[in-house]
């Protein structure tokens, strides 16, 4: 699904976090949105899912104006804390969420009993999430925003606190999706981890001051290093956020 | 919608402590409050001087009573004996000295009115009969229908109004509302799952009241079960409108004060056609006042469905505005 972002505005009490911004997110891939904490990433993932109005600007999703209830149905959203029901247990919450989604009941226990595999969390899915670890909270999360296959993927710092050799297995899966046709956007402000996407924008100020795919970002800086993304342009050094 | 039905009742049974409180504080509460208001064939304390032989003997029969030959000048002799009044006579006339008004004070002038009467029997005694009177000198069971009220709406507002904050605070209200639900069906199954657990609440209380305190009830005890209920439903969907306001728990808790004490006082603890500029008119603001007086019709005055209906389509209209009103305030969470 093609996301196109079109001159979107936002301000939170006097404070711009969002100037002007336009983006286009093409179906099928894996669409990076790098940026400081504060630098506007979660707003605009917000604003492009239709939770939160624009102050101006439009957003379309495979070409229909958010917010559209249709359009949240394929749609899969991990928030970027866990968001989920503590006194739940993991199945439970897939239940409750695939429900909301008006999932069929027959293929749930199979679908989810799957998803759970993936995300190393089947041995223990009748623990409450109150008793799991933030790492074992952020797996379900993720599991959540999967349980309805989405053809739009949205997900929030999806791999802090997860372990390396997880972070690789969720990675792999993410990619697989991605070959089967789903849109993944993703934000991080874990350098390494751009890599793992197909395209990337950069977020500062307000402002998006790079986009392109994550080869041609990497081919720009002087020793392939991502992180040297954040130091291309200078000018930016004079308008540091007001707090 | 029954997805979220499912889901309150879920965490409702994965809660135990909180579905304890829900069922059994309020009968804890009860329980005390049955104790506290119930009889406590208190003995008052008299002290007499130069009073008749034949008064003192009769006044015996209703009270401790002292002799002291001197009349006592001390001022804080009352407090310092012990003792509840102090009867003396002078040119005057008798007088009666007591503390202040309290309950020990009423049962000294109630001893002191009983011994005047055996003495002095006269033919036209005033006979007082009241229309609506309960057999039992129990005080709870003249104010039963407040507390029973008062305290399952106060259990419930609370249960509903923080899951309604903790569900925000959590994003979970915000992770809901990414899903192709409704907002009348967020808050149609919020008020329907918490309504059902408040339900049980409802018939809980009022069986064990019934039952088990043997509170007086004139009228049906199925008709105090459904008001009851309605009034549960309200609380809900007060409880969710409030957490709009609320900004955290401690928010909410705070709000205690402002939504449910106003409440009381149109609960029919004081009668409502005597508060001043009108004040009493704000009553049909207030749910508890719908269910208190439903309530106090079935429970004291023994009236049936014909009588208290206007009460209860007032509960019912109360609870279609609430849910529209929370429909309505989900706006601020998404705009479909």
């Amino acid at each position: 699904m093609k996301i196109e972002v079109c001159e979107v505005n936002k301000s939170f009490k006097q404070q711009q976090v969002l100037n002007q911004i336009s983006l286009t997110i093409e179906g099928g891939r894996i669409f990076c949105l790098l940026g400081a904490s504060g630098s506007g990433k979660t707003t605009l993932l917000r604003i492009m899912m239709g939770a939160i109005p624009a102050d101006g600007g439009s957003v379309t999703v495979g070409g229909i104006a958010v917010p559209n209830r249709q359009l949240l149905a394929e749609m899969g959203y991990m928030p970027q804390n866990e968001a989920l029901y503590e006194e739940l247990s993991a199945w439970e919450n897939l239940k409750f969420f695939a429900g909301l989604q008006r999932q069929s009941r027959k293929t749930f226990a199979a679908d989810a009993e799957a998803l759970l595999q993936i995300v190393d969390m089947a041995a223990c899915k009748n623990k409450l999430i109150r008793d799991c670890s933030g790492g074992m909270k952020k797996r379900i999360s993720l599991a959540v925003a999967l349980i309805h296959k989405p053809k739009l993927l949205v997900l929030d710092e999806p791999t802090v606190g997860v372990d390396p050799v997880l972070r690789r297995k969720i990675w792999l899966y993410l990619r697989q999706l991605r070959n089967e046709g789903t849109t993944i956007v993703v934000t991080t402000h874990v350098m390494d981890e751009v890599t793992q996407c197909d395209d990337a924008a950069l977020l500062r100020n307000g402002h998006i001051i790079a986009r392109d795919t994550v080869k041609n970002l990497i081919a720009q800086t002087p020793d392939g290093n991502i992180e040297e993304l954040f130091f291309i342009d200078n000018q930016s050094e004079a308008e540091a956020p007001l707090c | 919608m029954l997805s979220i039905v499912k889901r309150i009742l879920g965490q409702m049974k994965n809660d135990k402590r909180s579905l304890g409180l829900l069922l059994f504080a309020p009968l804890l509460v009860l329980t005390l409050l049955f104790f506290i208001l119930s009889d406590s064939s208190y003995v008052p304390k008299l002290a007499v001087n130069d009073m008749s032989e034949k008064f003192v003997a009769e006044l015996e029969n209703h009270a401790t009573v002292s002799e002291e030959t001197e009349k006592p000048e001390a001022a804080d002799y009352l407090e310092a004996n012990g003792i509840d009044a102090l009867i003396w006579n002078d040119s005057e006339g008798t007088h009666i000295e007591l503390l202040e008004k309290n309950s020990k004070s009423a049962a000294a002038l109630e001893a002191i009115q009983d011994t005047n009467k055996a003495l002095q029997p006269t033919k036209n005694e005033l006979i007082i009969d009241y229309v609506y009177e309960s057999s039992g000198d129990n005080q709870l069971d003249s104010l039963s229908f407040v507390f029973l009220g008062v305290i399952s709406f106060f259990f419930v507002f609370i249960l509903s109004g923080m899951s309604f904050v903790r569900e925000r605070f959590g994003q979970t209200l915000e992770r809901m509302l990414m899903t192709p639900i409704r907002r009348i069906d967020v808050i149609g199954g919020y008020t329907l799952g918490y309504g059902l657990l408040a339900a049980v609440q409802s018939v809980v209380i009022i069986l064990y009241a019934v039952y088990v305190l043997q509170l007086q009830v004139e009228g049906s005890v199925a008709l105090c079960t459904l008001v009851m209920i309605l009034m549960a439903f309200s609380a809900v969907s007060v409880g969710a409108l409030v957490s709009i306001f609320a900004n955290n728990e401690l928010q909410l808790v705070q709000f205690i004060p402002v939504i449910i004490i106003p409440q009381i006082f149109f609960s029919g603890l004081i009668p409502i056609d005597t508060i001043p500029f009108g004040l009493g008119n704000l009553c049909y603001l207030t749910p508890i006042y719908y269910g208190c007086t439903a309530l106090e019709m079935i429970m004291i005055q023994g009236k049936g469905v014909v009588e208290i209906w206007p009460w209860l389509a007032g509960s019912v209209a109360f609870i279609g505005v609430l849910f529209l009103a929370n429909v309505t305030a989900l706006k601020k969470y998404r705009r479909l």
